[in-house]
């Protein structure tokens, strides 16, 4: 029976199932093959260092939620590495050669064996009410059913690590593409900006000089003053295409985020009054200092408070929130404006893509770049037809003093 | 008397562009399209000030600028670019002054200004 019994176990190891369903399956058949009221398997928490309940199969009665390390038989059997058989004349008690276990009350004979192969996984428990004889042969199985049982959740954590890894690996090379073509869409601006800005002073100037001299009622007056109009729009999208290109030299000094968001929402107090956007302040106390650049900062609070501000034409609110979380220093930046359309959420940080009549397109460009030059990150949190969350994350400034460690 | 200036610059729109305003503005204005013409003007004439180009084919303004310092220490140069970012590097700390260009000369005329009364005190 031993034989078949393992082959079947390996089957349903080997399954295609989620992890909780095989262990359930192993459990099932267990129970039934040995004639057990109860199979109980435990996965071990080693951060938290306890056995947890994952499956129960046959009767249900008494079976503990959790074991400490060191408790019960579980514990004891996971200190000794071997697997327990318990014989017991009295059901009623809880205790097993001083080893207390309330999970084995009501059951006669009992089967403990830790599931490990290099490492221990969890806890195998089989239970009977009536007394039972276990062959010598069968006892020599459990083991090796153990040792199949923690193959199969070690290749299950292995295939979890594996994705969660493969999904950071992309993750990475989006960003990494990202870059790449920021830069290269940097570069081609900078040398456009230069070969334009020069002739474009040109026009401008001498249209000034034009404007000047016709007179306030001359017909042409409308033809020079759009020329000028104009050309000042053309210079200041020259003027954010340096400064997104052009990589400028930070100053950065140990700052706290809570005055410069302060400070950047006190450039839009004009544009907040009368239009039916209500501010609310949320700046967490006793935040860590970052080492930034305030100028550049102040940029890319602007920058995402100007967006959601016009997110809000009708109204609504504008929630501005700082936190300490990890080593970040956490800003965000939350509009009511009914959010982004999926389909362009990709290109918002992209150079030049805009959907405002009026935008460069480099607003979110620019605020893009500083922040990957703080070392820190910019999400998107989506939520459409409610709003968009902008999330500036930050590394805490490190202290001088845990930088100097052994020398 | 007018003051003279000499504006150095390889676009000819923008030499022109300077010529006009600047001479309403009550200036002398002379003109040289590179960084050697402007020199050899200097070894002729004495100018009251220099409005230098940084980018130029040929000698840049930041060489001019030190032959300039070296030769005629005494006379102001106003350094003219269409970047932010040469403000910071090294070379340009000699120049009086660092005007990003733009077709609103305002900035330029009014440093122009300063720099001319500062030296007539």
């Amino acid at each position: 029976m031993g034989y078949d019994i393992l082959a079947k176990i390996i089957e349903l190891t080997d399954s295609e199932e989620a992890i909780e369903q095989r262990l359930k399956d192993v459990a099932n058949l267990l129970a039934e093959s040995f004639a057990f009221d109860q199979c109980a398997l435990y996965l071990w928490d080693d951060e938290k260092r306890v056995f947890n309940l994952t499956v129960v199969a046959g009767d249900e009665v008494g079976c503990k939620k959790e074991y400490k390390e060191d408790e019960g038989l579980a514990g004891f059997t996971a200190a000794k590495g071997k697997p327990l058989l318990v014989a017991k004349s009295n059901p009623d008690r809880e205790t097993w050669r001083g080893t207390v276990d309330k999970g084995i009350a009501g059951f006669t004979t009992i089967i403990c064996c830790p599931i490990k192969n290099s490492l221990l996984y969890g806890m195998l428990y089989l239970k009977n009410k009536k007394k039972k004889s276990i062959s010598s042969k069968t006892k020599k199985l459990f083991p090796v059913i153990a040792m199949q049982i923690a193959t199969a959740i070690k290749n299950y954590q292995c295939i979890i690590n594996l994705k969660d890894f493969n999904t950071r690996m992309k993750d990475m090379q989006a960003r990494l593409v990202h870059a790449e073509k920021l830069l290269a869409l940097g570069e081609m601006a900078a040398t456009l900006a230069h070969e334009i800005k020069n002739p474009l002073m040109s026009i401008g100037g001498f249209a000034k000089r034009l404007h000047q001299q016709l007179g306030q009622d001359s017909s042409h007056m409308i033809y020079v003053d759009r020329i000028v109009k104009e050309v000042e729009r053309l210079e200041k999208l020259m003027e954010g295409i340096v400064r997104f290109s052009v990589k400028s030299d930070y100053e950065f000094s140990s700052e706290d985020i809570n005055r410069i968001t302060e400070e950047a929402i006190s450039f839009f107090e004009d544009d907040l009054k009368g239009s039916g956007i209500n501010v609310v302040k949320s700046l967490s106390i006793n935040m860590p200092r970052v080492e930034i650049d305030r100028q550049q900062l102040k940029l890319v609070f602007s920058n995402l408070l100007a967006n959601a501000i016009q997110a809000m034409e009708n109204g609504g609110t504008l929630t501005i929130k700082t936190r300490h979380e990890d080593n970040w220093v956490i800003t965000e930046i939350n509009d009511t404006g009914g959010g982004i359309d999926p389909a362009i959420i990709g290109n918002i940080f992209n150079p030049f893509y805009t959907t405002k009549e009026r935008g460069t397109g480099l607003g979110l460009a620019i605020t893009h770049s500083i922040i990957t030059n703080h070392k820190g990150l910019i999400e998107v949190n989506n939520n459409l037809g409610v709003g968009v969350t902008f999330v500036v994350k930050l590394p805490v400034a490190i202290k001088e003093d845990r930088i100097l460690e052994v020398s | 008397m007018k003051e003279k200036i000499l504006v150095v610059d390889d676009e000819e729109g923008i030499r022109l562009l300077y010529k006009e305003e600047l001479t309403d503005e009550g200036l002398d204005v002379h003109l040289a399209a590179s960084g050697e013409e402007a020199l050899a003007k200097l070894e002729k004439n004495k100018f009251d000030l220099i409005v230098l180009d940084i980018k130029m084919p040929g000698m840049d303004g930041i060489e001019v600028l030190r032959r300039v310092k070296e030769k005629w220490k005494n006379i102001p140069v106003i350094l003219s670019t269409a970047y932010h970012h040469y403000k910071q590097e090294f070379g340009t700390w000699a120049s009086d002054a660092y005007v990003v260009k733009s077709s609103d000369l305002k900035e330029l005329k009014t440093t122009i200004k300063d720099i001319l009364n500062t030296g007539r005190k």
